[in-house]
Formats: C-alpha cells, structure tokens, sequence
C-alpha cells in the first residue's frame, strides 16, 4: 500500500510549484489550514490515518475524526503535537520505518494552528465559490471581458506583458475552429478581413454571433460532452453487439444548439423521465444513462451486471458534474476527500431502482419517432397509453388480494415436475408450497395437484404466488426470475374424466411489465407473467376462468405451469416456489365485465397500434420500478456486491449540501430523495463543484489546459487552480449571471482579450510557463481526431453538411472489421454518397473496434468517463493522414479543387495554402510547393497528380492539425 | 510528445518552466527532496527520454532478466485437466454426482444444480528430466518440459470471457485500462524505433469477444497501443502507399512537407512541430521495416516446416514464427491471440473430444518449435514465453440448462488454472502450486493474476508497486490497489 497513494507527492510537489506564482510569499499571521496545514497532513500522516487506511481510527480526512487528537487552543495538551515531537522512537510520529520526523517550522506551524483554535477547512473545491471585485490591474483598457482582469492582474503580479492582439487571420481560424470544428473559408477569411477594417471590433462580435447560430456549434461541442457520458454505438463488454441509441446523441447537439441551459440539460439527463409530463426529448435524454457497458455473453449474471452499469453511473455523474473520482469510494473510504464509503452507496441509491437490468434486449424501450415532427403525437398518445395502462391496472389489480374475492390459500397440494428439475412440497405460513430442489432444467414442466376444501362449490379464479427459492435471502440478493410460458389447468372430479379449466385473463402484480401476463395463457409464445430476468420479492397473478364453474366434492384442480425461457444460454427462468389460492366469487366478471373497463382497454389497444404506426427508433431510456418492487440497496463490504452489508437510503455527502426542499412541482426533495432531488442538486446554485467544473471544462477545450489542470480531479489530490479567483468568477457568472448558458460563457471568453492573444510561443516565457498557465499567449495545441478528420473534409469541399441520424460507416481499411458478431456490417457507402463523408461525430463507435483515425489520435474508445484526453503525436498518426482511404480521397478531391481556382500554379498553390491554414503563404512556401509541383511534372506526373501530392502535402501540415 | 498520462503530462510541462535546481531552492517544506524520492524509486518510469521518439528504448529502473515478451494467450480458456494438471483422483470420481462441498457458495456460466464429475479425458505422462506431467495432446511440447516452468494454481475474479480476457491483460475486469504490453512498452520503449513496440498477431478466425480493450493502452497514449498486424494485407494499418504513389514521390511530398513545418516552426516556435516532422521520418521507416518484418518467405524451408508455418496464411503457427521475427527485431511485446478454446461440449467445435484436439494440434509444434528457436538463436537469454487462457474449467462436467451436453466438455473455473512461462528469468522443468486433488481449487500457493503481473514486472525491471501513473486522482498501476507478490519461487 505504501506507494498506492504516491500521487499526494506529486500534488504536493506542483502545489509547491505553484505556490511561487501566490500573492506574498510570507507567511500570513493567520494560518491557513488549506495552504499550510493540509499539506502537511498529506505528507506525514495521510498514508497511515486517511481515507483508506485509518490506524488507531484516526482520519486527518475528516474533522471530527481529528479531533480526538486536538485540543484546541492548546497545543501542548494536544496528542497530535505530543506524538510529533515525542524523542521516543515507540511514540514519535511518523514512525521512524514509515517517514522522516516532521520539520522543526512544520511542528511549529501546527502548533501555531492548534493556539490559534485549528479552525478546519474543506478542501478548496468543497467550499462554495466566493464573489470577488475584479482586480485593479496595470491597464485597464486591455480588459475587454470581467475575465481579463483576472488574467492581466496575475500577469501584472509576474510583471508579464500579454502577448499582443492576434493577427486577425489567426484570431478567426481559432474562434471559428473552436466554434464549429472546422476552419474558415478562404471566403469566409477575406470578408472578415474586410469587416474588420471596416468595422473594427463589431465585425469580432458579429462573427462570434454568427458562429454561435451554426448548426457546426453543437455537433462540435456535442463531442466534448460524449467523451464525458460514454457515447457508444455498441453495448461494451460480450459480444459488444450495436446499440441502437443515435437518438441521444442528436439530442445532445439539438441542445447546445438551441442553449439549453446546463441546469436544465443536466435535470433532464439524469431525471428526465420524472418531469411532470415528460416530453420525448426529455425521455430521449435519460439514455445517457444507459451507455453502461452491459454483458451479452452467454452465462453472465445479469444482476452483476447492472449492478455494474448502476455503479458506473454513479461514477459517471461524479466524474462529469462534480470532477471528483467517486471509483475509489466503492471499496472505502475516499483516501483524501471527505467522503466516506458509505456515501458511494447512498448515492447509488438514487440509481438503484430503475427498471433496466442487463437484458439483450435492452428493455425498457422507447420508440422515438425517427421524424422529429412527430415528437408531439407520439408523446400524447404515450401519455395518454401510460394513463390507461395504470388506471386500468389499478382497478383491475385490486383483485389480486381483495376481500371481496375471499381468497383461499391451498394447504394442500401436490408437486411433480419433468426433466431433471426435482420439486417438493412443504406447509409454510399454513399454506402449500412446493419450491424445486437443485439442478433446474430449462422448459422444465411443474404440475401442481391441489385439493378443494370441502365447502368450495364454485371456482371464478386461481391466484398464483411465485416466490424466490430463498424468500429471506433474495430481499437483498435478487435471484434468476421467472417466466409462466404457459400454464393450463384443468379440473379433476373425485369420480370420472377431467375437464380443462379455460381462462380468460391474467392480472399481473405490475403496471408496465415487460412481458404480457395474458401471454400466459397463450401456448405458442414463451411469454407470461413474469419476474423479468430477477426476483426480490413474491409475485402475484390471478387468472380469471372465462366462466364460473360449479365444482363437485372432493375434486382437484391439476394446475401446469411451463418455464420456457433460459437466460443467456444459461440459466433456466424457473418458478423455483410457489402456492396457489382459489376463488369462488363472482367479482372477477363484474369487474372484467365493467363497460368502462372494456371501453378503456378497446381505447388502450387502440391508440397502441395508432402509436406503433409512427416510424421509430427505440432506444434503451431510464424508467423506475414501482414502489412496491424497489430494489433495497446495500453497502457492499470491499465492493463486492456478493458481500451485502447495511442497507442504505439514498443521500449525498455530508460534506456537501443538503439535498434541496422539496420541490412543488415534481414532489422530490429532501424527504423523497429520488433522483430529480439529485438532478436538482447538482444544479440549485448551492453546489460548489457543478458550475466550477463545467466552466474549467469548457475553458480547458479553448485554452488547452484548464483553471484546473486535473479536469477530472477537483479533490484535493487534483492540482489546485492557476487562477482561482478566476475560476470563481466564471462559475458565478455561468451559473446566475449567464443563468446557466453555455453559449453566453464561450460568447464572453472567446471576445476576451486573453483569448484574443498571439499565440505565437514567446521565448523568453517558455522556461518559466511553457504550459501557458499564465495564460500570456494566445492557445495553440494538436486538435482532436474528429476535428482532424473534419478538417480535411472541409476543406477539400467533400464534407456532407448532413445533420443528425443513425452512424454511418465511413471507409476503413480491409481487414480491420472483424466484429465479434458477424451480423453487425460496416457497410461503407459508395464512392459521391454523402454519407461517406459525413462529419466524425456521425461515425459509427464500436467499443471493441474502435474507428482507427479516432483511436491513433487519441480519441477515448468511449468505455467510461473521460474527462479530457490526451495529445499525442506518432508515427501512425503520420500513415493515417497520408494514406488512409479517406485523407486520400481528400487529396485528391482537394488536389481537383485548386484545378478550378486559377489556370495558373501560383494562385493554386496559395489558394491551397490559404485554405489550408487561413494565412496567407510566405514565398518560401509558396517556393516549397511550387518546387515539388516542378519536379512531379519533369517526373512526366499528370497534372493532376502533381497538384494531389502538393494537396497531401498541405493536407498533412502541422498548421492544419493545429488551432 | 512523452510517453505519459494526462497527469504526468501536466507534471512534466510545468516542471519544464522551472529547472530543477530553481525548483529545490524554492521548495522552503523539504518538498524537493520528497519529489526528489519519488524520482530514485522509478516511480516515473516514463519520464525523460528522447523528446522526438516515445518509444526511445530507456534502462528499466531495476535490474531485468527479460528485455521482451511473447504472450500466447489461448482464448476461451483451455482445459488444465486436459493439458498439464493430472489428477488420477479425478478419473476414480468420473460419472459420479459433484460432492456438495465443491458446490456451496459458487457461481457458475452454465452449470446449474448437481453436476457430475469428469475425469481426465486424455492420458498423461511424465516427460523431460524434470519428469513433468503433460497429456498426450501436446506431444512436440512435451519434448521441451525442461524449458518451462507451470503455475497450476493461477486464480481469477472473473468466470465470464469478456471480464476475464481483460483481467489477463489488463488487470481489470472492465475495458479501458493501459494492457500489459502497454505498460512495458510505455515504460521501456521498444528496441527498434520502425516497427511499433508493441504489436499484436491474430489467429483462430475470429477476433476476441472484448476486440482491441485488450491491448488498449487505457489512459496512456495511443503510441502505447497494440498494434494489430496481419499476414494478409497491409502488415499495418496505413503502412502502403496510396495506389500510383511510388517511395521516391513519397520521399518528395515528405521533404516538401518538412520544408514547410520548419517554416511553420519559425513562425509559432512550437516544439511539438518539430516532434510532428519526426514522426513522419519514422513513419516513412516503418514502410520498408514493417512489410519485411512480416514477410515469412525470408524463412528458410527448414524453419517454416518446423513450425508447420504457411507465409501468406493466418495460422498460429505463422504468428509464432512472426513472433520470433519480431522479437529477434527488437520488438518489446509481442501478443498473439488464439480463438477457439472454449470446450463447454455444446457442440462439436466447442468440445474436448474434438475441436480441443483440433486445436491442440494447431498449437502444439509451433509452440515447441518457438521455444527451439529462440533457445538457438540465443533469444531465450532476455526473451520470455507466457502461454496461458484467461480462467480453467471445471473438473465437473457442464450441465448447460439442466441436461445432458452431446459433447464432452467443462464449465469455466476461475479458482486454478495453468499459466507457463519459459525462457529469461524462470525456472525451467518446474511447478509452481498445487491443485486440490481434483484440480479445483488451490492446495497450496495460489498465484493471483495481479501476482503474475507482477512476476513479470519484476522480470522486466520494475517494482509493480511504483510503476504507476497518476490518473482520475489515484496512483494507477498493472496490479491494482489490492497488494500483489512477486512469484519468487518460479524465478532462476
């Protein structure tokens, strides 16, 4: 364990680094326990009494468990000062094996601490934003965004100069890069030229304006968001076999697009479906959720498995809204934040009781209607199908333990069963009970024999019960389900033949199951009343006979039951117990008989078929359990979910807010904590990491590196801010000032002056800030695969501008494509077919084959969270952009374009160029160019040929991989 | 660019502003002398190497005894019970119920209640001077027993494909982390800087269920990567040049193209332009060396015969011979992948009276003709063998859905199987760990994979423990954050 949680070294070792660029190096009278005290902790105590390792039950993670060796306000009398400066080598600590003692100015300044009354802070990140007065800084008029005061005040305090303007050239490829994902046209270079000598700064705001209502805008910035939900095209883990789910993934650009505020996008992706009324949209938004990998291979649990995507999405939010790596929290306590373990389980309460749970089929569905047109219609005949569907079941339902129905429970009964599944009968509670023994074999056939009190003279209905082998234990740990496939029943009098018994319906214990309990009853599917693939608790369906019929003394009823689902080529879905009560009322008719019933269900089955008209695609979305099936969900000792320990309810860290009131309008809040109350959470105004997160997020896309470097870790592990000031700023003003719009926070940064900068790299201020922390530069960095692969696209004027739809398969080399399951094609459209030259953010993501450009460029293959990627630069970068299919054909269609630019080289080749990088060549270049076009044509190379090895040239600069 | 994670990329651009010497100065708590520890335990084994090259070959921190690595992964687990681990317990208790005891707590893919036992279904014999038992299923290898050293008690999390395959490689049960191949190549870089260090051969039809997760390199950069070669097509990915573009056209546009960076550089002073013109140097290398690397035909007739090789096939004994090739060439890892060993008895392919024979034959002489070669060529000195599946099977027959199978076969067992290494480093003719009498679980020293991991670290040079990257705030390493050993007993 010892070097486990080296990282604390390395944090240390940048906020020392850091600590140079800080206001004043003295010592302040007043210590600061985040500046001066954690860091000690962290460096001497932390690996023996932190998060995970707590020796003798002491944390210095927590307050309160530090403050068993603190008395405050007297250091001496403190066990922490006692044991730090012991001469005893049994007592001292650390000790003497585990670290050097602490320094001479450490102890003192901890002692300084406790006289002082060691008042405790969070970690930084924990503590809400604090509003500041915008600095005064050396020049004013430089500040054209509250922003530059921030930046221009930490470079006054390095005595830095800003680097001056960008050239406006260089300053419109970088907004419009940033803005749409690809550059601008030469055209687009020339009028902005114009604009801006005519206009001046307006032509900057208009052109920012104008970018930000390009439909480009959203498909851009709707990669930056996918790499943090996981976008997939394909399931993960098994056969990773293709998900149907580009619905989300439009939805995501629609909603930048259209500014869809950050509270709002957020509340609707994580709680969607418990919005009043719910739109399909908002519906389509909760599949965020379900780009969990799920497992398809045969023998795999399912419980396992969703148990997987449960706890996944909650590292998934943590990670995306809050930058805290929540992972760790599953096995213990989080080694430095103040989160305890079983906060991890509190929180994935929140996620615990949906209805998916690792099925191949991905249920619940929705079928979204492939033309947005049809959104409204489809949305009011489901809610008015919902509607139904539950006043339906709730009167009908009633029957499953009504006293008018005067159940009686059979105590007597005998079982057999076929194949090899053994089964045997027992008198639990006073009634019969058979449950199987051992192996169970699929299809396995139950017959139960019941005999009739003596007084029944009548028989209106049959209830069954179908409980867990293990009642007690499956409360926690669900086991397989069930599947009645069919069941049959017939009547056997003491004296003579047996009649079968005819039913006319089966009322299930569900309002929306995912099987038909009426298919019960129907020979020819395998379908029934059903715990679908697991069961917690009993279940209950009652199948009503078509008529009453009179029952002679002392007769039997023999009740088949058909199990004829197997999970996963593996596990038999077998009613494993079970006990059966009769009816003799005539309630069952009344009520099926009910006009208002049947003119409900014929409206019901109606409007059904009316909806499966609408041409759809039906995605995986979230959807709770009701009530009385939610799941119960535990601690899991060490993070094994086979080892259940205390139950928990759902809540968020203590160290964090409180969840928020309730809420009027959905009923969630802190006394029904669901997860709208999260959703709200994260975004009511009061959470200190939401607004920090995202801002540093989206300022990290534009400047290379963000406020805070660790974009995926604002714990107190992660790098503390550069500009922490800033930072909170910017999150103030997103969150009230913008009122959550993304587009009025990249609308005021990208017209700062700080942004605005040159970005060529300054000599002198590469040794002290070659990261451009101080932000005196302009950004200048690689770009991402997707806009690499977009930019050849454009320029070589073979882009589809193409909005929205299911992925396209663009061309890749032979050979690659060898998916696990032959069924899933990659069926590369025609050369001239626009859907091969679709943007990236259309291409096809298969977890397990990922797209190569994307992944020789660093793209994440999308399996988790990723909060920002890498850049890195190698040789198969270089065989990608010069002979992969696509960049090829980009050559050469580019190479036909400059054909049509002038009859003359020279305006091609700067044509080219321009194109290419928006500035204009220098003569050496336009030399370069000119030379090798030369010798290609002395070589008797066609014309065209030449000017495609002049276009691969341009094509594969580092200016056009480059901001 | 660097061989390094996000983290270490923040760490080491921010140390560049500063030399270390101002860095120390400035350091008034000891910090320096912490960073300062943290640098003489190799805990950044990937930091400072050539700026140009990131796979620049650089000393491991520690001693090694293996330079390079060939993997022979047999996907879909192959039987112990049918290979290496005898057990004439188990043949007395053919046919019978599985005892309860076996049974309790478990969790299996597909047998469900009482299952019944099966015995060996092949016979077995001592070989060697080491007298090591292997079945008659894998006669040539036999004959090299005295070169590899078993660990019959290797244990996993994981009795699903997909989870398990990962775990193999990458040491967690869920895509997404850096494989082993990836850690040694970020750590060690590769011997020949045109060709990738880390390079993947396929064979068996069909690619792994969980695809290229297996030799990702996670969250280290994509240079890290495996990368897939083939005996059919472009050897990698991109290697040939566009239709109609010749190498000399080739070597113009590059020189054009590098005229222009140098220009570009000029004008932005951007380093990484400079690290971008040679990476297309090395690119323009690896055309010649990659193609000539796979060709087979350089072979002799004598060497292709004795690994049954076939140039311009897929075949596993083709990739074993590519494998020498590419090790002999400074290749750092070398992954090959097998499909087809997943003997449940579901059908004919799937069984261990026929397609486990098939594919013991396929596999057999080419593996001993590997572990031959690279001991004549002086290879076996730093070159190290691993030959394993991602969990065992059963000694229980597999009850599939409560019936009866048509085949002969065995449900997946994560609690022993068999892993051998053999050349740099290892005992040869030894065991390590013994299974209970009917080779279920572990009698005696279990080894976890995090344990082999970390025996193969060790090998390699590094502790597993300080092999690590900072990523998603927590120390990542190969062996995870449970504690993991060295197999000292398996070490020459």
């Amino acid at each position: 364990m010892k070097s486990a949680y080296l990282i604390t070294l390395v944090t240390l070792v940048l906020a020392g680094l850091f600590s140079d660029f800080d206001l004043g190096a003295e010592e302040p009278s007043p210590i600061d326990f985040t500046r001066q005290i954690r860091p000690i902790l962290q460096a001497h105590c932390l690996e023996c009494h932190g998060g995970v390792k707590q020796a003798a039950d002491l944390s210095f993670v927590h307050r309160d468990a530090a403050k068993a060796v603190i008395v405050a306000g007297k250091p001496q009398e403190s066990l922490l000062i006692q044991r730090i400066t012991s001469s005893d080598s049994d007592e001292v600590m650390p000790p003497p094996e585990h670290g050097s003692p602490l320094s001479p100015t450490e102890i003192k300044t901890l002692t300084r601490w406790i006289e002082q009354s060691a008042p405790w802070q969070l970690p930084w990140a924990y503590e809400p934003p604090v509003k500041s007065d915008a600095p005064n800084v050396s020049s004013p008029e430089w500040c054209q965004q509250s922003l530059d005061r921030y930046v221009l005040a930490r470079l006054d305090q390095e005595q830095i100069a800003p680097a001056r303007q960008a050239p406006p050239w260089q300053w419109l490829r970088r907004v419009t890069l940033d803005l749409t994902g690809v550059p601008p046209t030469p055209e687009a270079q020339r009028v902005f030229l114009s604009e801006v000598s005519k206009h001046g700064h307006m032509a900057y705001t208009n052109t920012v304006d104008q970018l930000l209502e390009s439909p480009a805008f959203g498909e851009r910035w709707a990669s930056v968001w996918l790499d943090q939900v996981r976008y997939a095209d394909s399931r993960g883990l098994g056969a990773d076999g293709r998900r149907e789910i580009w619905k989300y993934r439009d939805w995501v650009i629609d909603a930048l697009n259209d500014d869809l505020p950050f509270d709002e996008f957020t509340i609707k992706q994580i709680a969607g479906d418990l919005l009043p009324d719910p739109t399909i949209n908002d519906l389509v938004a909760t599949s965020v959720n379900r780009l969990t990998q799920t497992n398809e291979e045969g023998g795999t649990d399912d419980e396992e498995f969703r148990i997987n995507a449960v706890l996944d999405r909650v590292s998934t939010v943590w990670q995306t809204w809050q930058g805290v790596t929540f992972g760790c929290v599953q096995c213990h306590a989080h080694p430095y934040d103040p989160i305890q373990h079983k906060d991890f389980y509190r929180f994935a309460a929140f996620f615990n009781n949906t209805a998916d749970c690792d099925l191949n089929q991905e249920l619940p569905l929705l079928p979204v209607p492939l033309d947005p047109a049809d959104n409204l219609k489809a949305n009011r005949i489901d809610r008015h199908v919902d509607a139904l569907q539950q006043s339906i079941w709730e009167r009908e339902s009633t029957l499953l333990d009504s006293k008018d129905a005067n159940w009686r429970v059979v105590d007597q009964m005998q079982a057999a069963s076929d194949k090899a599944t053994r089964v045997e009968v027992e008198i639990r509670e006073g009634r019969a009970e058979y449950y199987t023994v051992d192996t169970v074999s699929s299809n396995t056939e139950i017959t139960l024999t019941v005999s009739l009190e003596p007084e029944v003279q009548r028989l209106t209905a049959i209830r069954l019960t179908i409980a867990p082998g293990n009642p007690e234990k499956a409360k926690a740990d669900s086991e397989w389900g069930f599947v009645l496939s069919h069941v049959q029943a017939a009547l056997q009098p003491a004296e003579g033949e047996s009649h079968p018994l005819t039913f006319t319906r089966v009322i299930g214990d569900e309002p929306k199951p995912f099987k038909n309990p009426d298919d019960s009853l129907n020979g020819k599917t395998n379908n029934g009343f059903a715990a679908y693939s697991r069961i917690h608790y009993p279940r209950t369906a009652v199948f009503i006979l078509d008529s009453p019929i009179e029952v002679p003394r002392g007769s039997q009823i023999e009740i088949k039951i058909r199990n004829g689902v197997t999970e996963l080529g593996a596990f038999p879905l077998i009613a494993k117990r079970g006990h059966v009560a009769i009816s003799d009322r005539p309630i069952f008719h009344q009520l099926l008989n009910d006009p208002s019933l049947i003119q409900d269900r014929q409206t019901l089955a109606a409007r059904q078929a009316e909806r499966s008209k609408i041409p759809s695609s039906r995605i995986p979305i979230l959807m709770e359990r009701p009530d009385h099936l939610r799941r119960p969900t535990h601690v899991f000792t060490r993070g094994l979910f086979l080892t259940k320990g205390e139950e928990v309810q759902a809540g968020v860290p203590a160290a964090l807010p409180p969840l928020p009131g309730r809420n009027p309008e959905t009923g969630s809040g802190a006394d029904s904590p669901d997860r709208m109350a999260l959703a709200n959470w994260l975004v009511n105004g009061k959470n200190p990491l939401t607004a920090r997160v995202t801002v540093n997020r989206i300022w990290a896309r534009l400047f290379g590196i963000g406020i805070v470097a660790t974009e995926e870790d604002f714990g107190s592990s992660g790098q503390p801010p550069s500009h922490p000031h800033l930072l909170d700023h910017l999150a103030l003003q997103f969150q009230n000032d913008f009122q959550w719009s993304m587009k009025q926070l990249i609308r005021s940064i990208v017209l700062s002056s700080t942004y605005g900068q040159d970005s060529r790299i300054r000599p002198e201020l590469q040794e002290h800030d070659s990261q451009n922390r101080l932000l005196a530069r302009g950004p200048r960095f690689r770009m991402p695969a997707e806009m690499i692969r977009d930019n050849a696209l454009f320029v070589s004027g073979l882009m589809s501008p193409q909005m929205h739809g299911p992925p396209v398969h663009p061309p890749i080399p032979a050979g690659i494509w060898k998916p696990f399951q032959g069924g899933d094609k990659w069926k590369t459209p025609e050369i001239g077919d626009p859907n091969r030259y679709r943007k990236s953010i259309y291409t096809y993501t298969k977890r397990s084959i990922p797209f190569p450009m994307f992944a020789a460029f660093d793209a994440p293959s999308r399996e988790f969270c990723t909060p920002r990627r890498l850049r890195s630069n190698t040789p198969l970068q270089a065989l990608m952009t010069l002979n992969d299919p696509t960049f090829v054909e980009c050559s050469q269609a580019f190479a036909k374009q400059l054909q049509t630019v002038s009859e003359d080289l020279e305006p091609r080749l700067r044509y080219g160029f321009l194109a290419v990088t928006t500035r204009e060549a220098t003569k050496p270049e336009v030399e370069a160019l000119s030379d090798l076009y030369q010798q290609c044509r002395l070589e008797k190379t066609s014309e065209i040929d030449a000017l495609t090895a002049v276009a691969s040239v341009l094509l594969n600069l580092d200016e056009i991989m480059s901001k | 660019m660097q061989r390094e994670n996000p983290e270490q990329q923040l760490i080491r651009q921010a140390l560049e502003s500063r030399t270390r010497r101002h860095f120390l100065q400035n350091c008034a708590t000891g910090l320096g002398s912490l960073w300062m520890a943290t640098q003489a335990s190799g805990a950044n084994p990937g930091s400072g190497h050539d700026r140009q090259n990131p796979l620049s070959p650089t000393p491991p921190p520690l001693p090694a005894r293996v330079k390079r690595v060939i993997y022979l992964h047999m996907v879909g687990a192959p039987s112990q019970l049918e290979l290496f681990d005898y057990k004439p317990e188990l043949n007395a208790l053919d046919g019978k119920d599985c005892p309860a005891s076996f049974l309790e707590g478990k969790r299996f893919a597909f047998i469900n209640g009482t299952p019944k036992m099966l015995g060996h279904q092949y016979k077995f014999q001592r070989h060697g001077e080491s007298g090591m038992w292997v079945s008659e299923q894998m006669p040539h290898l036999a004959n090299t027993v005295d070169e590899i050293c078993f660990i019959k008690t290797v244990q996993t999390e994981q009795f699903n494909h997909g989870p398990a395959q990962l775990m193999v490689h990458t040491g967690a049960a869920q895509m997404g982390s850096p494989s082993i191949g990836s850690w040694v190549t970020w750590g060690l870089g590769s011997e020949n800087s045109d060709l990738p260090g880390f390079i993947v051969l396929l064979s068996g039809g069909r690619l792994p269920r969980v695809g290229k997760a297996l030799w990702s390199s996670g969250f280290l950069p994509s240079v890290y990567q495996g990368v897939q070669c083939r005996s059919q097509g472009d050897p990698v990915l991109n290697v040939s040049n566009p239709e109609g573009v010749t190498r000399k056209r080739r070597r113009q546009v590059l020189d054009t193209l590098e005229q222009l960076n140098r220009e570009s550089h000029r004008q932005f002073g951007d380093s990484e332009t400079l690290t971008r013109i040679a990476q297309y140097e090395m690119a323009f290398r690896m055309q010649t060396a990659a193609p000539e690397a796979m060709d087979l035909n350089q072979e002799s007739a004598d060497t292709l015969k004795s690994y049954g090789a076939e140039p311009g096939k897929e075949s596993f004994a083709n990739n074993c011979l590519l494998a020498r090739r590419l090790v002999e060439k400074g290749v750092r890892f070398v992954q090959l992948f097998d499909w087809g060993w997943d003997t449940h008895g579901s059908n004919q392919s799937e069984s261990l009276n026929h397609g486990f024979r098939n594919k013991c034959s396929q596999t057999d002489k080419p593996i001993a003709a590997l572990l031959q070669d690279l001991r004549q060529r002086g290879l076996m000195e730093d070159t190290l063998v691993v030959w394993g599946g991602e969990f065992g099977r059963t000694p229980m027959r597999e009850n599939r859905m409560g019936g009866t199978m048509a085949f002969m076969g065995r449900d997946h067992s994560p609690e022993a199987f068999t892993i051998w290494l053999a050349g740099a480093g290892v005992k040869g003719g030894h065991s390590h760990g013994v299974t209970d009498p009917v080779g279920y679980t572990p009698a005696e020293n279990p080894v976890q994979l995090r344990d082999l991991h970390a025996t193969i670290l060790h090998l390699m040079g590094f502790n597993h423990e300080t092999m690590s990257v900072p990523f998603k705030g927590l120390n990542q390493r190969l062996t995870g954050v449970k504690s993991a050993k060295v197999v000292g007993d398996i070490l020459s």
